[in-house]
This record gives C-alpha cells, sequence and structure tokens, in this order.
C-alpha cells in the first residue's frame, strides 16, 4: 500500500497483538466482585505515565469524582485523550498531572496555554471523531481504521495519521492509528458490583473507550442487582469481563450532570471554568479535593446535601434513563 | 447576474430593535431548507438558528448533533451552560446513539448540511479553531476542531457563522483546523480522501453573506441593510470575489425574535450578548455599538 503522505507527531504505540496478549493474562473471566471505593480503585488501576480517557467530560455525565480522586492521588505524567473534553484536559494539566494530550477539543486557557508555552505539556492534533474511531479500532482489535475525514488539514501533519492508496478503490484514504489506551474511567447512571454496566442517554464513546483499554473503572450513580441487568440485558452497555474497578459514585458527576438523575450545578460550572481562564486551578483542587479524604466527604462538608437536592429535583426528565 | 441565495422570505413583521446577533440567526433559519438533516454544532447560534426555521420555516428539517441525538423535540430552554448530553437537548428525539454513530452517519452521506460557529476562515473556507499565530512558536491556542472536522469533510454542504471582524477573515488561516477547499485548486479535497462533492457552502456573519465562486473562492454576495459593501471590506483581512450585485438581506421580524427571545433563548445568554443593536423606525436603521 503506497503511503502518499504521513503525520509527523509522536501517537501511542499500535499493538493489537500485545492488546490481546493483555487480555488474555488480565480480563478476568470469572463473575468477580469488582466494588470499591475510588481512592482504591485510581490507587490500583491509575499508574503515572499512564495513556488515559475519560468519557464524555467533567461537565456531562463525565467521571468527576474519579478526576478529583486522580488530582488527589497526584498522579503523574498522563497522556490525555482530548476527545469531546472540556476543563478536565486543564483541571489535569494544571493540577500537574498530565504531560500529553491528543486533542480533540478541549476548554482552553490560560493554564493550558501558559503549559504548552513552558514545555510541560505536548499536544497532539486530531479530531473528536478521529479520536472516537481510534478507541473504535483498539476496541474492535484492529491497527487502524480508514476515514473519509481529516485529511488535508494542518492536524494530519501533527498526528499519528497517514495518507494511503487504498488498495480496493485506487483512491486516497486516511488511515488513523488505533488506540489502546491503558486507562479508561466512565461514569455511569448504573452498573452491578462485577461491572455490567448501563449508560443511558448520549454519550461519546464509552462502549468503544471500555474495551479498547487495559483497565477499566466504572463509577455508578447506582449499584444495581444482577438479576435486574438479567433482566433486561439490552440494557447493558458494557459487559463486566471489560472491567476492572466499580465506584459508587453518587453525584459522581458532578458539577456536571447525570441525565436522569440531576442537573448540572451551573454555579460550580461557571466555577470551574474560572480556573482554567485565570490559570488558578490550584485554588480549585485546594478548595475541591485536597482537604478532603473523599468526594463523599466534599459533598457533605462543602456542597451540602440541600443544594445536592436541589440539582435532582431539577432533572424533570426522566423518559430513558432509567430502566 | 443575480445569484440564488437559498432565502425564504422572512415571516413577519419588520422588527423595529435588535441586535446584531439575533439578525445572523434569523437570516441562517431563513436558509434552512425543509425535509433535510442538519449537524449542527452543539450550542449557541447554529442551534438557535435551526430551531428557529424548524418553529418557523422548515418543520420537516432534522437535527443531530455530535453525540448522537438524533431528530429530538428539545425541552427548551437548554440548561444555561450545557447542551450536548443532557436531557434537555436529547429529549424526545427519535434515537440515541454515540459521536461514533454521528460521525458514521455523516459519512455514509446521510447529512445534508453542516452547521457551525467558527473562529477564523480563509478565502477557500477553511476553518481555524486550533491556534492564532505562528502554530507550534508564539500562538494563542484554542480548544482544536472537536466535532467541525468531521462535520466539515463529511457533510454534504458546510455553512459557516462566524463575526464580521477583520483577524476572522483572511487570505490562508493560521491552521486548517477543518477543511474548507484546502488550497482551492480543483480536487484537492478528493486528493486528500475527503468525500467527492462536499465542502463549503456559505458563510454568515452579522453583516453579510457569502458563498463561493465556481473556482472556490469566498464571495460576498448580500449585505444588511445598515451596513455598505466598504464598511465589510474594512473587515476583512483578505478581500474576498464581490458579486456583481450584493444583495440585501431583510431584516429580523417581530416572529422570528419572539421565538428566539421567549423560546429559545429567554436568558438572553447568546443572543444579548455584546453585539450591537440596530433600531428600524420603517424607513432606515440606525446602528448603535454596545
Amino acid at each position: 500500500m503506497q503511503v502518499l503522505a504521513e503525520g509527523k507527531a509522536d501517537f501511542l504505540a499500535v499493538d493489537p497483538d500485545g492488546y490481546r496478549a493483555w487480555v488474555r493474562d488480565h480480563k478476568q473471566r470469572a463473575l468477580t466482585p469488582k466494588l470499591m471505593s475510588a481512592s482504591e480503585a485510581v490507587s490500583r488501576f491509575v499508574a503515572d505515565g499512564d495513556y488515559f480517557v475519560f468519557d464524555c467530560n467533567y461537565f456531562q455525565r463525565g467521571p468527576s469524582t474519579l478526576i478529583r480522586e486522580v488530582i488527589r492521588q497526584q498522579k503523574k505524567d498522563l497522556w490525555l485523550c482530548g476527545k469531546f473534553s472540556y476543563v478536565d484536559v486543564g483541571l489535569l494539566v494544571g493540577a500537574g498531572c498530565a504531560s500529553k494530550i491528543d486533542c480533540g477539543f478541549f476548554w482552553p486557557g490560560a493554564t493550558i496555554d501558559r503549559a504548552v508555552l513552558d514545555g510541560r505539556v505536548k499536544v497532539y492534533e486530531y479530531s473528536n471523531i478521529v479520536m472516537t474511531l481510534r478507541l473504535q479500532a483498539g476496541a474492535m482489535g484492529l491497527p487502524f481504521l480508514p476515514v473519509r475525514s481529516f485529511g488535508g488539514t494542518d492536524g494530519f501533519e501533527h498526528s499519528g495519521a497517514k495518507l494511503v492508496q487504498d488498495p480496493f478503490t485506487s483512491k486516497p484514504i486516511t488511515l488513523v492509528p488505533a488506540l489502546n489506551p491503558d486507562v479508561s474511567i466512565i461514569h455511569a447512571q448504573q452498573a452491578d458490583q462485577y461491572g455490567n454496566t448501563r449508560v443511558f442517554g448520549t454519550g461519546i464513546a464509552h462502549e468503544e473507550s471500555a474495551m479498547a483499554s487495559k483497565k477499566v473503572i466504572i463509577s455508578a450513580e447506582e449499584i444495581i442487582e444482577t438479576d435486574d441487568i438479567r433482566r433486561d440485558p439490552g440494557r447493558t452497555s458494557i459487559p463486566y469481563y471489560a472491567v476492572d474497578a466499580v465506584v459508587h459514585a453518587p453525584n459522581g458527576a458532578w458539577p456536571g450532570n447525570c441525565g436522569g438523575y440531576y442537573g448540572s450545578d451551573t454555579p460550580g460550572v461557571i466555577e470551574t471554568f474560572g480556573a482554567i481562564a485565570s490559570d488558578n486551578v490550584a485554588a480549585y483542587v485546594a478548595k475541591y479535593v485536597t482537604p478532603f479524604a473523599s468526594d463523599a466527604e466534599m459533598f457533605e462538608k462543602l456542597v451540602g446535601q440541600e443544594r445536592l437536592d436541589k440539582l435532582h429535583a431539577a432533572e424533570t426528565i426522566s423518559e430513558g434513563y432509567r430502566a | 447576474m443575480s445569484i440564488d441565495l437559498g432565502l425564504k422570505a422572512a415571516i413577519g413583521t419588520a422588527a423595529s430593535s435588535f441586535n446584531e446577533r439575533e439578525m445572523q440567526i434569523c437570516v441562517v433559519a431563513r436558509m434552512v431548507e425543509d425535509a433535510k438533516t442538519y449537524w449542527v454544532a452543539g450550542g449557541g447560534g447554529p442551534m438557535y438558528a435551526v430551531l428557529l426555521a424548524i418553529k418557523l420555516y422548515a418543520p420537516a428539517a432534522q437535527y443531530i448533533t455530535e453525540d448522537g441525538v438524533i431528530a429530538p423535540e428539545p425541552m427548551l430552554p437548554f440548561e444555561p451552560v450545557m447542551t450536548m448530553v443532557s436531557s434537555r437537548a436529547g429529549y424526545r428525539a427519535l434515537a440515541w446513539g454515540t459521536m461514533n454513530t454521528a460521525g458514521n452517519h455523516a459519512q455514509l452521506g446521510l447529512m445534508d448540511y453542516g452547521l457551525l460557529n467558527t473562529l477564523q476562515v480563509d478565502q477557500h473556507g477553511n476553518i481555524n479553531s486550533t491556534a492564532i499565530g505562528t502554530y507550534g512558536e508564539r500562538s494563542r491556542r484554542f480548544g482544536g476542531p472537536g466535532g467541525a472536522d468531521s462535520i466539515a469533510a463529511l457533510c454534504w454542504r458546510t455553512i459557516l457563522m462566524t463575526d464580521q471582524e477583520k483577524r476572522k477573515f483572511v487570505e490562508r488561516v493560521d491552521f486548517i483546523s477543518s477543511p474548507g477547499f484546502l488550497d482551492g485548486s480543483e480536487g484537492a479535497r478528493e486528493r486528500a480522501g475527503l468525500p467527492p462533492d462536499t465542502g463549503p457552502f456559505k458563510v454568515v456573519t452579522p453583516w453579510a453573506m457569502y458563498d463561493y465562486t465556481p473556482g472556490r473562492k469566498l464571495r460576498l454576495v448580500a449585505r444588511s441593510p445598515w451596513v455598505t459593501v466598504d464598511q465589510i471590506l474594512a473587515q476583512c483581512e483578505f478581500p474576498p470575489v464581490i458579486a456583481d450585485n450584493v444583495a440585501l438581506l431583510e431584516g429580523p421580524t417581530e416572529e422570528e425574535l419572539h421565538i428566539l427571545r421567549t423560546e429559545l433563548d429567554p436568558r438572553g445568554q447568546n443572543t444579548a450578548e455584546r453585539s450591537a443593536w440596530v433600531v428600524y423606525d420603517g424607513e432606515s436603521y440606525t446602528r448603535t455599538e454596545a
């Protein structure tokens, strides 16, 4: 196959055989209870230097509790999958947890500007859907996927993509490298203790991320009985054997919304934007993360039940979000 | 020779007072074709334009968003900050998918139009949302293409909304985040692996509408009645081609504004922002900077 053009940037090494071997050796086939605290899950399954994917984002049914835990444990040198991200990239960069970003989209601001200018963070350019297709390739056990977008952009030059002559049509086609992250963290509405997970509503790439990643942490609003899973198997978005840890995390997407459960906390959202825009993540972390041993304690002592109750009451729509 | 702008006649009585952001949204709403599919950026002007169109001009138009919401009947207004992946935005959709659903459906050719906001556009319709300045050296970083690269690559026609400002209309964008006609040469998109017969269609600002010449160059085709062609050109770093007859756009109507202000954006988040106000006394328009 003739390579017509190729991006010049580093990308996570593509190794589908290595990933198969990892899956063979590490993914548990038995139904094993995996319930644990956020602290234990992040401590066991997020390592310094990991390629790190979070699905959705800090404001939109994202794993916000788990992101705060990653910051609390001061993980270092993460390579972030910045697809459909928002302030999460800025928070993790500002908290000193990340050194590389694959960019689909992130909320820009002084925090990232300074980190890039200082050389503390390197950005590689993709688009949201190129990133979710890279995860799709990883979730299919393939080395790459052909895509009909991304060619011709300047992002292509700063990526790991290649333009080749398609051996079937003889036309040019862009190939993007598969992505098998070290770890993915996903917040869902419901999961059982084994990791059978139900995501309700739309999403970004929770299934692809879970299947493509070596280690998978699910946080869920509710832990449900496996019998409930078996009564409606079509609702299972992610099956147990992909999952390594299950964390019961009520309000785990706060200050974002979680469809069918609670609306977004507008003051909390604006405060987070402000931290990124003003390069003041340290103050944000000092307020919301470091004083507390867990998010549960933060909710109890800082946010308060009354404020959370209001957010739950504001979410009047339930159609489609509960079995 | 006059150019078909593809605009429906404004419905209602000419409004007496409005801002320029509202004007831009109303113009785009009148461009929306009935019974076509729109892949819409998840918030702001593009979303309001398509919703206004469905309520007033094109009831059978459908839209999807990047998170895989297909043809919703959203509960309005949206939450103050969030739109995508929120229950209000996805309410009463016909189907819910994910980002790859949206991308694949567009890749199949199901999306007639893409509708986007952009930071910077050039003479060939290329879009920059990554960095202003020399990339990797002294540049100001922006958020990246998000879903816009796929929208601009895969929808049959792409409509851009942006402000009429000098630094937004340039000869060559500082960084091609999402593809227009690339270098403008014939077949450039196809040589880059993009599907044929796709690409830039129109650009709409609060002051003007642009299309593209057969040679794939940005062309000024219509203006708002309170600005002159010279005023528009003064706000283009690189001058566009100018149509022989630059048409006049109709101002907003009271009916359009009523929907916009009471149903779509009652908090005035997008429409009452820092854009100029325009007063119409039945004969002439007076523009006042905010």
